[in-house]
């Protein structure tokens, strides 16, 4: 079957938010986030960026080519859905009281394509924004552009899973556990509770790691327990490619940290890939939960061009408050049994949450007196519940712009299965002094 | 041995007799049986029979025990039987239990050995799953859940640091394993006889552990060798000329672990190696300019060029150009490894490398260097180690 036909095609003519923009709305986004930015409450509140889709989703305007697309999308068969990318542009702030206008095309239809998903067609639509203060008493004529939005969504019929019991079904292999004795019992109490502790001399001050009953410096049996910053650098670092523990699945780094404190310890750096680990490079501590028994320290690039590392416990409740906040009713992001019917083994999250969670991790950086211009993220691996969402992120442009210094982000966000989400950030940060 | 003062065991025995199995990768036969296989050999090399043997030393990795080893190879009663810890690290210290019993009458005729189906049975180099809550099983737990489960990612994390030190980059272990294949074309009992490589061939061949390649690594063997000791005066009544052992020596670093050792120091040397090159050049009264040949134990490529400035035979980070240069091939400034290796003859902790090393001293190598008399053999690296000088009896 030729869609090719609805490209072109409006997808939404004179779609209208339900709502105003609104503070409970913003509220109940910014909880389901964990987003506590201060540029999203009090009297002059803007809305969160990453919330630009939601004041539209539920709306009236959705145009019958857009239907009757995704109709002939079912009737070939590809009956599940999945939203794959999101670009946003936000040409200015979006205030409360404001009124929330907009139009969409179909911008294109791909031919079958088969993904590890299964085989369907990718549809991508860009939908343009505008708004006007309705309750300050502007009027629809008044509405200035707002932002832009471009949503490529997969269609699909899922691949055939393999039957229970078979393979594929197996438990998925463990990382080797730690080994805990008497001796270095206290390392993994400070790993519960949050700290990489190493041991101190009480007789002559030594650092010490690994953990054992005695000083190697003066043979003293007194110590403490300290700490660290979390400072670290790489001091060597390889990567392994044979053979493959089945818990790594491909090639990975492991790194020996030359912590600030003077001590060694051997962790794997996250967030980047391996080639990007390098002897010398800033490293700053993080903890990551690889399965129900086992967190371990890890280390995340350093250094003033890194963000530094979030970690969103990936909960039911996240995955369907993520959902709610903006709107999104589709079933396999809150029922689990229809999820499971739609080829998925669990509920997962769905894009737009990732895509605000991706605006919180980087206004968290920048402040709230950064203006996010930009968000374009693809997503790889989903995010079911009872993972963990590692966000890691990099300055990779800098530019002086009149209005302030334009930074442009690399974002990655991982859980167990890989990279979950992928994408671009850009920012206007004001400059030093002044505010936005 | 003293790391203070020469010690009174140079010169006091003698290997003399040689043994080995075949070397393959898949015996067919038991652990035990390659053991006393290699025994038989030895001995018969030596002159001497079952019945002459007194004492017996190991590896503490053995699975074979002395007694019966013993019992199932027609040797009777024991007065002396030990076993050395640290894997590789064992293997120049079995000569040295079995000197030190001789040269104080413990013993008189000491069989050391050492037998596994490496490569058909249990290998070392598939990865750690688990370790008890020992205080050596809690050494490794450290590195452990971060996926550092071979001695190639040791190693590896180890010449990282080197390479990073010096400025170089992993083409530098492409001469250690080229002439280790070189000689190892030329030795029938080789592996890989008549299989040499080229440096272009190391630089392509895939990645184990970056930055250490497949031909950086020793190949996996199933075999046993022995290694029999004896007293210098009995030594001169048997029929091949005595390897004197001159001096031998036992190494640990402070802050020392098994295979771990990444706490400490600089990690571009083998503090370890260091404190028995200390004592074989007090002892043996020898320097390294006047070793004619060794046999530097080479499991990975970087610890070989570790080694070479362990011992003085080039300044620390000099090592990449003595070896380019032909240094380690026959007719170099020092022939390494002239039966080829553990890359290149087998991989028998070791132990295959002292054999060698009384071959040269014999004069019966396949590669003999023109009037070796002063050679130098040394056990694993990157572990609690040992070494030996073995000369001629003149």
């Amino acid at each position: 079957m030729n869609f090719d036909a609805y490209q072109g095609l409006p997808s939404a003519d004179g779609g209208v938010a339900p709502d105003l923009v609104n503070a409970p709305m913003i509220r109940h986004w910014c909880e389901a986030m964990g987003d506590a930015n201060p540029a999203y409450t009090g009297p002059d509140a803007v809305a969160p960026p990453a919330m630009l889709q939601a004041w539209t989703m539920g709306s009236s305007g959705r145009s019958p080519h857009y239907d009757a697309l995704l109709g002939g999308l079912e009737q070939a068969g590809y009956r599940s859905v999945v939203a794959t990318d999101c670009e946003q542009e936000y040409l200015r702030p979006l205030r409360i009281g404001e009124r929330v206008l907009f139009d969409a095309v179909i911008e294109s239809v791909s031919a079958a394509k088969r993904t590890a998903l299964g085989t369907g067609h990718f549809v991508t639509t860009r939908t343009d924004l505008r708004a006007y203060d309705e309750a300050g008493g502007e009027k629809p004529d008044d509405a200035t552009p707002l932002g832009s939005h471009r949503f490529r969504i997969l269609k699909f019929t899922p691949a055939e899973r393999p039957p229970a019991g078979s393979e594929g079904e197996q438990p998925r292999p463990l990382r080797p556990r730690p080994v805990v004795n008497r001796d270095n019992a206290g390392f993994w109490d400070g790993v519960a509770a949050g700290e990489l502790r190493f041991q101190r001399c009480e007789e002559c001050g030594t650092p010490r790691f690994p953990w054992l009953p005695g000083c190697n410096r003066c043979g003293s049996d007194r110590w403490r327990a300290e700490a660290a910053s979390g400072d670290g650098v790489v001091y060597s670092r390889v990567t392994v490619h044979h053979p493959m523990p089945a818990a790594f699945g491909r090639p990975y780094a492991v790194a020996l940290v030359e912590l600030a404190e003077g001590v060694r310890i051997v962790a794997n750096v996250v967030g980047v890939p391996p080639e990007q680990v390098g002897i010398g490079t800033p490293v700053r501590l993080g903890f990551q939960r690889f399965d129900e028994e086992l967190e371990l320290p890890v280390f995340h690039p350093g250094g003033p061009d890194r963000l530094p590392p979030l970690r969103v416990p990936l909960t039911r409740t996240l995955i369907v408050a993520g959902a709610i906040a903006s709107r999104d009713y589709q079933d396999v992001h809150h029922d689990a049994e229809l999820a499971r019917v739609k080829g998925a083994p669990d509920i997962f999250m769905n894009i737009l949450t990732t895509n605000g969670l991706v605006g919180r991790y980087v206004t968290d950086w920048a402040g709230p007196d950064a203006r996010v211009e930009a968000i374009a993220i693809r997503l790889g691996v989903p995010a079911y519940p009872g993972d963990e969402l590692q966000f890691g992120g990099e300055v990779v442009r800098r530019s002086d712009e009149p209005a302030g210094e334009r930074v442009e982000l690399a974002v990655r966000g991982t859980n167990r299965l890989g990279v979950h989400v992928s994408g671009t950030v850009q920012v206007l940060m004001p400059r030093k002094g002044e505010h936005a | 041995m003293s790391l203070h003062r020469a010690d009174a065991l140079g010169g006091r025995a003698a290997v003399v007799g040689i043994g080995a199995t075949e070397f393959s990768k898949d015996s067919g036969r038991s652990e035990l049986k390659l053991a006393v296989e290699a025994v038989h050999a030895a001995l018969d090399d030596a002159g001497l029979t079952p019945a002459d043997v007194d004492g017996m030393v190991s590896f503490t990795m053995d699975t074979n025990p002395e007694i019966t080893v013993a019992q199932a190879a027609g040797i009777g009663e024991l007065s002396f039987f030990s076993r050395i810890h640290y894997g590789g690290g064992a293997a120049c210290a079995t000569v040295q239990q079995a000197a030190m019993a001789v040269a104080t009458g413990v013993a008189e005729v000491v069989v050391c050995y050492r037998a596994f189906n490496e490569r058909s049975g249990h290998r070392f180099g598939s990865g750690l799953q688990a370790r008890q809550p020992s205080a050596e099983g809690a050494a490794m737990g450290w590195t452990m859940p971060y996926g550092l489960l071979t001695p190639a990612s040791w190693v590896a994390l180890h010449a990282a640091r080197y390479l990073h030190t010096y400025g170089l980059g992993p083409e530098v272990f492409g001469p250690v394993a080229v002439a280790d294949r070189r000689h190892a074309a030329t030795n029938p009992a080789a592996w890989f006889y008549q299989r040499p490589i080229t440096l272009e061939e190391h630089a392509a061949s895939r990645w184990i552990v970056e930055p250490l390649r497949l031909l950086d690594c020793c190949q996996e063997t199933d075999g046993g060798q022995v290694i029999v000791v004896t007293s210098l005066e009995r030594a001169r009544d048997l029929p091949h000329p005595p390897a004197v052992i001159a001096a031998a020596a036992q190494g640990a670093g402070r802050g020392q672990e098994a295979m771990t050792s990444f706490y400490r120091d600089d990690l571009t040397g083998l503090p370890e190696m260091g404190v028995v090159a200390r004592q074989l050049w007090r002892t043996s009264g020898l320097r390294p300019e006047e070793i004619d040949t060794a046999v530097l134990y080479d499991h990975f490529t970087p610890f070989v060029l570790m080694q070479l400035e362990e011992f003085g035979f080039c300044g620390r980070g000099e090592a990449a150009d003595f070896a380019a240069g032909g240094g380690l091939e026959l007719g170099g400034r020092l022939p390494v490894n002239t039966h080829g290796g553990q890359l290149g003859e087998a991989y028998l902790h070791g132990m295959n490398g002292i054999a060698e090393g009384v071959r040269q001293v014999r004069g019966s190598s396949v590669n003999q260097v023109a009037g070796a008399s002063k050679v130098l053999v040394t056990a694993g690296t990157g572990v609690p180690t040992s070494g030996l000088v073995l000369t001629a009896d003149r």
